[in-house]
């Protein structure tokens, strides 16, 4: 069973600050997104894949800020890299996967419980109409 | 207990296959990894609709970093995600499969037949101008003033409630009104009223055949189980069939196992307008592109969207700028060429079938893309966008090869019967059985091959 350490989450909030920051309207990454679920969200991810990730944001959970914010712009800058050797490879798999799982609770309706502002999906201006055919069932959530 | 026939993946090849099967009266068991969700209880968010729906917890990624690839789990596999747009195949797509495999029946002649009788299975509907969204309309506008042509796009679908204002961009997470002709409403549920016995939570690791029967054996819900049949057939798409394969320690005897991949390469870029788009609205993907010099120079265009999550992975600048250009979500008109590729890619799997994939652009393949995305700036320029956001981020949905059909064992996996070479148990289709790349959306083809197959087995 998959499942961030306390370290690992401090870790992934630090990063999701940088990602998305204060700016405006938008709230910061921490007191918006709602890191709570973020263990929902990786049941399927391989546990080998899944370990590397946690030591990964164990080990920026004690980085400063302005190193972290430079380390993302080496893996922002690995998408445009041509080479397929492994280390820009690495760093194009995790600059995805980082910015998968803070945008998944960032422009989501997993937003962060105590946070009382407008989420970033409301300040998007996003919202779905879903004509259901039958009641849903409990398994799927935020109808 | 023996089986007739146990099938292995339930998408657009296993589903449509066991409905046919078990029609015949056939004692048939359809074998899922994946859970068994229904219309309403599919995940109702897009961050769940990733991490619960798709192998891998969302995406997988080639060994280079470079590709995304989409594969889902669950009963009726990526058939649920996918938008299901019928499109046949033409003439240079079998007359181009004909060419890399030796197999001669690849042709519209023979495979009318088995596409009439798949498409009066399901419903299916041809959009029409009442139906556009302002993303649809821009991009014909576009279209239009370049000299570029286009069409309505035919889809499988019943009832969509477009007129009572259903939101179709929700059913990419599956479809909560059993409108979309997924494998699960058009063939499935069907089967499953007719007695097709169905076992979701069940990975197959090893396929053992032999000369009278086959025996399979994998894990349901942390438990071992095994599994005997007259003929067994896979069908877990190109990654999930060639791991199988691999697995099964097919590779020695099999050189071609896990070659010749495709994937139709995605690229999407973004417009912004000055006025609302709304391009998830409705229904969000009506008209693509119908150009025969796009055919000709092997790309095509789709009009499409995506909602948040995925939209912001396509948006590869991060911190205030990545805001502001979220902040402006419903002002983007969005189009994505999907490129016709070359089959060099590569599906490897370990001995506990974890997956490496090979997929490099090759240079017809970066000059497919970059003709095709010149000519989505030309549609979004011309329709209006003041900016264009140019997404380097490529991903493939139509996963194909890697087990392919040819007459050679030396150069391919099954032969024109589907029986993987030298094994009278064991057969395979899906998309794992392409050749090479057709640059048409492969679904409809997956079900007409597997209606084939089906015909020939029920024969004996």
């Amino acid at each position: 069973m998959n499942h961030f350490s306390n370290r690992a989450i401090t870790g992934i909030t630090k990063v999701g600050d940088i990602y998305c920051p204060k700016n405006g309207e938008f709230p910061a990454f921490s007191e918006a997104a709602g890191t709570q679920y973020l263990n929902n969200l990786v049941s399927n991810v391989p546990e080998d894949d899944f370990s590397s990730l946690n030591l990964v944001l164990i080990i920026f959970s004690f980085l400063p800020a302005f190193i972290l914010k430079w380390l993302i712009g080496v893996f922002e800058r690995s998408m445009d890299n041509p080479g397929d050797s492994i280390l820009p490879s690495l760093l194009r798999q995790l600059n995805l996967g980082l910015r998968g799982l803070c945008y998944s609770v960032y422009y989501s309706e997993f937003s962060n419980p105590e946070y009382k502002g407008r989420t970033p999906l409301q300040i998007i201006d996003y919202h779905l109409n879903r004509v259901e055919l039958e009641p849903v069932k409990s398994e799927a959530t935020f109808v | 207990m023996v089986y007739d026939f146990i099938v292995v993946g339930s998408g657009s090849g296993g589903g449509s296959l066991a409905y046919y099967l078990n029609k015949s009266g056939a004692k048939v068991l359809l074998l899922e990894a994946g859970k068994f969700y229904r219309k309403n209880t599919f995940p109702r968010t897009e961050a769940e609709t990733s991490a619960d729906l798709y192998w891998g917890g969302g995406i997988e990624f080639a060994k280079d970093g470079k590709m995304g690839f989409l594969r889902t789990k669950m009963v009726g596999g990526s058939s649920i995600v996918y938008q299901c747009l019928m499109d046949r195949f033409d003439d240079n797509a079998f007359d181009a499969w004909k060419d890399e495999s030796g197999v001669d029946w690849f042709s519209n002649a023979t495979m009318n037949e088995h596409y009439n009788q798949v498409e009066s299975d399901m419903a299916l509907h041809t959009f029409t101008e009442k139906e556009w969204n302002r993303n649809a309309k821009l991009f014909i506008d576009g279209c239009d003033k370049n000299g570029y042509k286009w069409a309505n796009l035919r889809r499988g679908q019943s009832d969509c409630a477009l007129e009572n204002g259903n939101d179709c961009i929700g059913c990419l997470g599956g479809c909560i009104r059993d409108s979309k002709q997924s494998s699960l409403v058009a063939f499935i549920q069907k089967a499953e009223k007719e007695g097709l016995e169905i076992q979701a939570d069940t990975e197959i690791h090893k396929v053992e055949p032999g000369n009278e029967t086959c025996k399979i054996h994998g894990m349901q819900n942390g438990n071992k189980v095994s599994y005997e049949a007259k003929k067994v057939i896979l069908s877990g798409g190109a990654f999930g069939t060639t791991r199988m394969m691999y697995m099964s320690g097919f590779k020695k005897k099999l050189p071609a196992l896990g070659k010749k991949f495709s994937s139709h390469p995605q690229f999407m870029w973004i417009g912004f307008q000055n006025e609302p788009v709304d391009a998830h609205k409705l229904a969000f993907q009506t008209v693509a592109s119908k150009d025969p010099e796009f055919r000709k120079k092997g790309f095509k265009l789709e009009n499409v969207f995506a909602p948040p999550i995925s939209l912001a992975m396509l948006i590869n600048i991060t911190g205030s700028k990545h805001q502001d250009y979220m902040k402006k979500y419903r002002y983007m008109q969005c189009i994505e060429v999907a490129v016709r590729d070359e089959n060099v890619g590569e599906i490897i799997s370990d001995k506990n079938g974890k997956l490496t994939i090979s997929k490099p652009l090759t240079d017809q393949d970066k000059e497919r893309k970059t003709n095709g995305l010149q000519a989505i700036k030309n549609i979004l320029l011309s329709s209006g966008a003041n900016e264009v956001f140019e997404s380097n981020f490529y991903f493939g949905l139509h996963l194909m090869g890697g087990c392919v059909m040819g007459t050679d064992p030396s150069k391919s996996v099954v032969n024109p019967e589907f029986n993987v070479h030298g094994e009278k148990t064991l057969y395979i289709t899906d998309s794992s059985i392409y050749p090479n790349a057709p640059g048409i959306n492969p679904g409809l083809t997956i079900k007409a091959l597997s209606h084939k197959l089906s015909t020939q087995l029920i024969k004996g």
